[in-house]
């Protein structure tokens, strides 16, 4: 066996990053695509011929997914005196938008998840501060006054970073070509870190709209999934804003694997606490209790 | 008095500045940019600077360098259109004490001068209401204070106690009750515990119950919202359900209106079941006095249940009043306005029950040419 040839990182790096940028260009990328089921789903949920009891039984096909809507429909939040006992209650109970949002939900988690142990903790930890980022732009929305409607930013707040685990695995294919069968789950990786992190910062966003668009998804959620880089102060309560608000009070709160860049994350809180006219004590409201509720939404 | 220094190349934004803090009783000087500040720091003594960013001769960032370098610790106000954090975190590690996008709002500006001149603030109630301490929050039955996520039967939003307390009293014990004097204390419990239903004072002080419900209802999506309100002459029902409300509660009490209100959202029997396109009435559960209320619900709910069928396109529809009591009056009466609701959508009504509810339906005219039958499988196979 012959040794690993020297590397020149930061040009791999450079390199990697044209091929995903090309390949988004020329609509060659390999996205995930939406679960049959969820698929089906949406399409019976978009026709004009929707009923619910059409819609359990394409639930009820899915086990995984019929246990996620019994549990979100028997949930605290939704909670009554008597639980929901079948698909179809369940279904009735949670209505139209909260299973659109559900569907979206569990189909985008599977994109987080990894097989490969390099990348599995890294991609769940993504996942936490996901869910996290989609339950503050919610409440921020609903409790803030000043529009907008709370299940897009939920979404939105779902998938901002959802290019990132399609980036790693791209990676993780192209380092597997490149290198044979050299690599092993234990064996130090091929593409050193900063070049991986490189990659995954420059190309993420343009992979996560172009798997927005794919599933069809509201222009609002695409378009806060492209433009949450920056704050538009010409549309202050849109989307976009809200999630890089949520983004950054998320990472504030400790809930983001990565480095974190205190001083640009304390800015971008300052200025968007004026951008959409809140201020500490709105944010400790909505804060309270936040971790708490993002281990009771993952277990 | 505090006496502030404003540093805006732009004169509408001076104009304004100075109006806004002169109605907060302060005094007010300007600079058109970073030099002229300079100047006229070291000329006086101030308790706060409204510093812009972009400026001619010399910029925000610029003044705010060289006061720090001289050791000048004034609190610094950013006032600015911009946003680009890479020039709000500079200008954090200069040290500014806060930061206003414009164009802003004349609150938020005051608000921000207060909390930087170490005032207080004045915050509005809604949307933006402080947070206020537990204490403010009274329980009633069965709580066990766990926190986020106790499910508590009602919650009852007036300013005034009493009402809290005439309302638990009429309630049957086993009901959960919180109750708040605030907007405030409100949005603080709704974070933390679902309801099944709201009642709001449509008259608290300093917010809009209507403003109110619908923050509330965001938290609690599920939950019936009520109006409380005195009884008077006035059609507040229609205004309120005009508002979103679901209903009305008339202050004071009345033992029937709780009553109606225990039923309709605390009764646990599901009064009609439905199949595809089959009604089927649920017996009379409760006291004699009730019976009326029950076959008002039962007719409520059939309309409903017929309104859902003729959406799923059948041509039929079979109602099963089997376990419906043998008030021969209202039963027929009820079997008439659901074969007419029938008709407006096309559809043929098909009745299941026992023979004596065939026999009591022939001896009323409107209902004396209905068949009945035995079973579902009798009616659908028809």
């Amino acid at each position: 066996m012959s040794a690993k040839p020297a590397i020149d990182h930061a040009k791999l790096g450079e390199q990697l990053c044209n091929i995903v940028q090309k390949r988004i260009a020329t609509n060659t990328l390999v996205l995930p695509s939406l679960p049959t089921i969820a698929l089906k789903c949406l399409s019976l949920i978009r026709s004009p011929n929707f009923s619910l009891k059409d819609a359990s039984t394409i639930v009820e096909k899915d086990p995984l997914l019929a246990a996620q809507v019994m549990r979100q429909a028997n949930s605290a939040a939704l909670a009554t005196r008597e639980p929901a006992k079948t698909i179809l209650a369940a279904l009735s109970r949670l209505g139209v938008d909260k299973l659109r949002t559900l569907l979206v939900e569990v189909s985008a988690h599977k994109v987080f998840e990894s097989k490969d142990s390099r990348i599995a903790a890294a991609c769940r930890g993504l996942w936490d501060h996901s869910l996290a980022v989609a339950s503050l732009g919610r409440d921020i929305v609903a409790l803030g006054g000043g529009g907008g409607e709370p299940d897009v930013a939920y979404v939105a707040g779902l998938l901002h970073d959802v290019g990132k685990p399609v980036v790693a695995a791209l990676l993780l294919e192209a380092e597997k070509m490149a290198v044979g069968g050299w690599t092993s789950a234990n064996s130090a990786s091929w593409i050193e870190s900063s070049a991986w992190i490189s990659v995954i910062q420059s190309t993420h966003r343009k992979v996560g709209v172009a798997l927005a668009e794919k599933w069809e998804l509201p222009e609002a959620v695409v378009k806060a999934i492209r433009d949450c880089g920056d704050y538009d102060a010409s549309d202050r309560p849109c989307a976009a804003n809200t999630v890089r608000f949520a983004n950054a009070i998320a990472k504030r709160e400790g809930m983001y694997v990565g480095p974190v860049d205190h001083d640009d994350n304390n800015a971008l809180i300052m200025v968007g606490t004026s951008l959409l006219g809140f201020e500490e004590d709105f944010l400790r409201r909505v804060c309270h209790g936040l971790k708490e509720r993002m281990k009771e939404a993952a277990a | 008095m505090p006496r502030i220094l404003t540093v805006d190349d732009s004169r509408t934004v001076r104009m304004i500045l100075t109006k806004q803090v002169s109605e907060l009783g302060f005094e007010i000087d300007e600079a058109e940019d970073g030099e002229q500040g300079l100047l006229k720091l070291e000329e006086a003594t101030y308790d706060l600077v409204l510093l812009d960013v972009t400026m001619p001769v010399l910029d925000g960032p610029g003044m705010l360098a060289r006061m720090r370098e001289a050791g000048n610790k004034t609190p610094v106000l950013m006032l600015t259109s911009e946003s680009k954090r890479t020039i709000v975190a500079q200008l954090m590690k200069l040290g500014i004490d806060d930061y206003i996008l414009k164009p802003f709002k004349n609150d938020e500006l005051k608000r921000k001068i207060l909390k930087s001149l170490k005032m207080g603030t004045d915050l509005p109630v809604v949307p933006i209401p402080d947070d206020v301490p537990r204490e403010s929050v009274s329980s009633g039955g069965g709580e066990d204070g766990s926190p986020a996520r106790q499910f508590v039967d009602i919650l009852l939003v007036d300013d005034m106690e009493n009402v809290a307390k005439k309302f638990r009293a009429a309630l049957p014990a086993h009901l959960t009750v919180n109750s708040c004097v605030s907007a405030q204390a409100a949005l603080n419990v709704c974070r933390e515990r679902i309801f099944r239903v709201v009642l709001i004072d449509n008259e608290i002080p300093d917010v809009d119950s209507s403003v109110l419900m619908n923050q509330l209802r965001v938290l609690q999506p599920h939950a019936a919202f009520l109006a409380l309100a005195l009884r008077s002459v006035n059609k507040v029902q229609n205004e309120m359900k005009e508002l979103g409300f679901d209903d009305v509660l008339f202050k004071p009490f009345q033992p029937e209106a709780i009553d109606d209100l225990l039923q309709r959202y605390f009764d646990n029997q599901e009064l009609l079941l439905k199949e595809d396109n089959v009604l089927k009435v649920a017996a009379f559960q409760g006291r004699a006095e009730r019976m009326e209320k029950y076959y008002a619900r039962v007719a409520e709910l059939l309309n409903g249940g017929i309104e859902t069928v003729a959406a799923a396109c059948f041509d039929d529809f079979i109602v099963d009043v089997s376990q419906m009591p043998r008030d021969p009056q209202r039963t027929a009466q009820l079997i008439t306005a659901v074969d007419a609701s029938g008709k407006k959508f096309g559809m043929q009504l098909r009745l299941v029950g026992p023979e004596d509810v065939a026999k009591l339906l022939k001896s009323f005219a409107e209902t004396s040419g209905m068949a009945v039958f035995t079973s579902v499988e009798q009616a659908r196979a028809a």
